[in-house]
């Protein structure tokens, strides 16, 4: 026997041994891959009450089942782990029931008591920052206990749209209970990592790293013992960061991914091209899916000259969303007028604030722009670039890099800038770092997201993220990316005021509207950040080996499978002939 | 049997042809490769004028053209055929990819030069300083230069760059000429150090010549064919250097170069739409000028080496 064959002999036992430890062999047919659109930092900490990447890996499509889904197609929402929830009479307290069987993948059963150990840890540990946390923190003077499946919420005021906005998935995710079993053992529930983790769902974690996260199918899953829902088929779930557009592309043309983030729609039809199995959530043109967080600029109303209302103006001025809508996005989306996503239960408070004369162009107003860059002291220089006391006008605007959509449309508008006589430039920053250090900070002059995001069936969800009381200095972080503008004039303490009134309305109210449009004035007015356009996602989704995706004609819910109504995606999903 | 010219010397046997170019190499500039060297990089610096002259080169920005469209006599995946107007093609952004070549192939190799000019004469200075000085001077110098030959430029630059954000093309010459000096500065001293020895050497110093003459005015000609093919070599590392960073979308944002091209065409998917004439071009025209780079060294070397010349 020669050295080379006892080289290779001795490799294959070794990974024949390592092979099980690592994952158990399962078939491609029996796995859904889904694209991961960023870096995980800290595969091995799964505390989703602080920032960083810890849901969207799986952890709450799979692992993490929330107490209620919200229906985009229906509105309503769809019982999960509880099984409803009722007010009193003025929306003060809200009785919560929870369903009979639920488990742990631990075999502990799922009660009262995990969620109310939940709710107090987070009510007394400001640190547990991520938006979810800071809401019920904001919300929730108490929680009781009534019996084993039966939770009461005592709010700080009465609040109508409570379960939504807090249990229903209703954007990105919910707030998820935790095994008081594992969690009353953290000393400090700010740095517990919570490793390895468990969760109801019927996906149990395997191994994860910075770029994948690998969850296998818990074949005892409590739902089907007690009937709720049928195990799903796929016996393993894989997210996995792709990277850019040309490599989502080419992992979906040769079947290596299943779902895959936006793609711009002429790489969508290249790879339609190639690969007739991959589907949208259209059939035809535009294909897309109009996702709920309208995109717009993020100003940081601090920094000089941004401070200034006027000069805000004049960048809503300059702005051309219809040239954004064609070349940025190539057709397949609209411009904004308001802050609002153009969703049919969202048309009324949207005509309410154009009515009252609020409403963006989707054409650009240059002239105005230049009269009051020049009446706030600026003059043009010879390089065609404003400029006051010897020093250019310019901004740098960060953009997330995750996505060609999010750098496309931020050159249009660098580009759009720099003709006005602003030297505005793009400055791109990888996924987590914008979520986790620019944006929440308050370190960016301007930026593109979509942080009014919020309202899809009333307006005070997104009116009420720019609010006063979300105003934190420059360096400290801001409650749920809550005015990250760090708007505070005397218009914003106004506007809060109004939007402060809206809070205690039901969302059918019918004097929503017309304080819809007192409250808009001051945004009007000072634009504390400036509405682009309307978000379309362009998902495009594999049959070669699963079908059941949501479409347009199988709308059992929408396609953003980051979120965490992905549970029910999963459960849709059915393997391909 | 041999030949016999004017003066009675004897001359190997050579058939006509080789006579020729016997003729053509009295005068060494006459060189093929660099002649054709020169020729590329010229056709280059021409296509750079010409086309600022003649071509609307506010088609480099965002938005100023259609999208997508493939050059003309091609269709691209949508069906649509070239326009008259768009001649090269058009990029997803709706930039004129003629435009984009007229003022990026100049750029790019406007960064490369500016980085070697301002390398070299580091390398020239501290290499002869080195060399003629000797003592400390040159161990501060030889140690520095051996330290920062260690140092991989590109991952310096990365940083760099990404730190500074969006750069001019200037400001990136000059950072990459701060890795441009080492290689020079220890060929030169090594020469150098040779050369203090010679007679010449010792009779200008005999002569009372101050150190900045002999080195710059007695030393310095001797190796001018040889400064003269290292800074083309160092060109074309400034450029590979440069395009490298464009690609990875560290060079300036507005201002067009190739790599950029390269740069946008990756990040919007170009391959599987099979957009081929918009990474496709910027290739091509990098591959010419590399091309273009190696034949002048080629020919430098020829015309400083006579050994070299084949007949």
């Amino acid at each position: 026997m020669n050295l080379t064959r006892q080289t290779l002999i001795a490799t294959t036992m070794l990974l024949t041994a390592m092979g099980p430890a690592i994952a158990q062999d399962v078939a491609r047919e029996d796995t859904v891959i889904f694209d991961l659109d960023r870096t995980i930092k800290d595969p091995e900490n799964f505390n989703w009450f602080t920032a960083g990447t810890k849901r969207e890996h799986g952890a709450h499509q799979a692992m993490w089942e929330p107490l209620f889904i919200l229906n985009y197609t229906t509105g309503e929402l769809d019982p999960w782990l509880a099984t409803g929830i009722e007010p009193n009479e003025d929306f003060s307290e809200w009785t919560m029931a929870l369903r009979e069987g639920v488990e742990w993948s631990d075999g502990e059963a799922f009660n009262a008591d995990d969620v109310v150990f939940t709710v107090n840890m987070v009510l007394g540990n400001d640190e547990l920052s991520e938006r979810e946390a800071a809401n019920i923190r904001a919300q929730v003077a108490s929680v009781e206990k009534i019996d084993d499946l039966t939770v009461q919420f005592n709010l700080t005021e009465p609040n109508p749209r409570f379960p939504t906005e807090n249990f229903g998935v209703r954007i990105f995710s919910s707030f998820l209970v935790m095994p008081e079993h594992i969690w009353s053992q953290a000393e400090n529930p700010a740095t517990f990592a919570f490793f390895p983790p468990i969760g109801t769902g019927p996906y149990t974690y395997v191994s994860g790293a910075t770029n994948r996260m690998i969850w296998d199918r818990n074949d005892d899953w409590w739902g089907a013992k007690v009937g709720f829902q049928d195990l799903p088929a796929p016996q393993r779930l894989i997210w996995l960061e792709t990277g850019g557009e040309e490599s989502r592309a080419q992992l979906l043309a040769s079947n290596q991914i299943d779902a895959s983030q936006n793609l711009t729609i002429g790489s969508f039809e290249a790879v339609q091209a190639q690969n007739p199995a991959v589907i949208a959530w259209h059939d035809d043109y535009p294909y897309a899916w109009p996702d709920p967080c309208a995109r717009q600029l993020e100003i940081n109303t601090t920094v000089a000259p941004w401070d200034d209302p006027a000069m805000r103006r004049a960048v809503a001025d300059i702005i051309d969303r219809t040239q954004i809508v064609n070349i940025a996005y190539e057709g397949t989306t609209v411009p904004s007028e308001t802050m609002f996503v153009k969703y049919g239960a969202m048309q009324p408070y949207i005509d309410a604030a154009v009515e009252a004369g609020y409403g963006l162009t989707a054409v650009a107003d240059v002239d105005a722009a230049r009269t009051a860059i020049e009446t706030a002291g600026y003059t043009m220089g010879s390089d065609g670039i404003y400029e006051k006391d010897g020093e250019d006008l310019g901004v740098d605007i960060h953009v997330n890099s995750a996505s060609t959509e999010y750098t496309r449309t931020i050159d249009m508008i660098v580009e759009q800038l720099n003709r006005a006589g602003i030297k505005a430039k793009a400055v791109p920053v990888e996924n987590g770092v914008f979520w986790g250090e620019v944006l929440p900070f308050g370190s960016y002059e301007m930026s593109y997201s979509w942080l009014s995001c919020g309202s899809v069936n009333e307006p005070w969800t997104s009116m009420s993220r720019y609010t006063t009381d979300s105003v934190v200095p420059v360096g400290e972080r801001s409650p749920g990316f809550n005015n990250t503008a760090r708007w505070n004039s005397d218009a914003a303490a106004a506007y809060t005021e109004v939007v402060d009134r809206m809070a205690k309305l039901a969302g059918d109210d019918p004097a929503l509207p017309g304080l819809v449009a007192e409250a808009y004035q001051h945004l009007d007015a000072e634009m504390p950040f400036i509405p682009l356009v309307q978000a379309a996602k362009l998902l495009p989704f594999n049959t070669t080996y699963w079908t059941g995706w949501p479409t347009a004609e199988n709308a059992y819910n929408h396609p953003a499978f980051w979120w965490g109504h992905t549970h029910q995606i999963i459960h849709h999903l059915e393997k391909a002939e | 049997m041999t030949t016999h010219n004017t003066a009675g010397v004897a001359k190997p046997d050579l058939t006509a042809r080789q006579i020729r170019r016997m003729k053509r190499f009295d005068n060494p500039w006459r060189n093929p490769k660099l002649i054709w060297g020169a020729g590329l990089m010229l056709g280059i610096v021409t296509l750079g004028i010409l086309g600022r002259l003649f071509w609307n080169t506010d088609l480099v920005f965002t938005g100023s053209a259609p999208l997508k469209l493939p050059p003309i006599g091609f269709e691209n995946l949508r069906g649509q055929s070239g326009q008259a107007g768009f001649p090269l093609g058009t990029d997803g952004a709706g930039r004129d990819l003629l435009a984009l070549i007229v003022i990026g192939a100049p750029n790019s190799l406007f960064v490369g030069l500016l980085a070697s000019v301002i390398g070299m004469s580091i390398g020239i200075f501290l290499g002869f300083s080195a060399g003629f000085l000797g003592g400390r001077k040159d161990d501060t110098i030889r140690i520095l230069s051996d330290v920062m030959i260690t140092i991989p430029p590109l991952l310096i630059l990365v940083v760099f760059q990404a730190a500074f954000g969006d750069v001019s093309l200037t400001l990136m010459a000059i950072l990459i000429a701060a890795f441009m000096w080492q290689s020079p500065t220890r060929l030169i001293r090594a020469q150098v150090l040779s050369m203090r020895e010679s007679g010449y050497v010792q009779m200008a110093r005999l002569s009372g010549a101050s150190t900045m003459h002999i080195m710059f005015r007695e030393m310095m000609p001797n190796l001018v064919p040889y400064l003269f093919g290292s800074f083309i070599a160092n060109v074309t590392t400034a450029i590979v250097t440069a395009v490298g960073l464009e690609v990875l979308g560290l060079g300036p944002q507005r201002i067009p170069t190739l790599g950029r091209i390269i740069y946008e065409a990756i990040n919007s998917g170009a391959l599987i739409q099979n957009l081929w004439w918009w990474w496709g071009l910027p290739t091509i025209l990098l591959g010419l000028m590399f091309i273009g780079l190696l034949l002048i060294n080629l020919g430098l070397d020829e015309v400083s080496n006579p050994r070299l010349r084949k007949l």
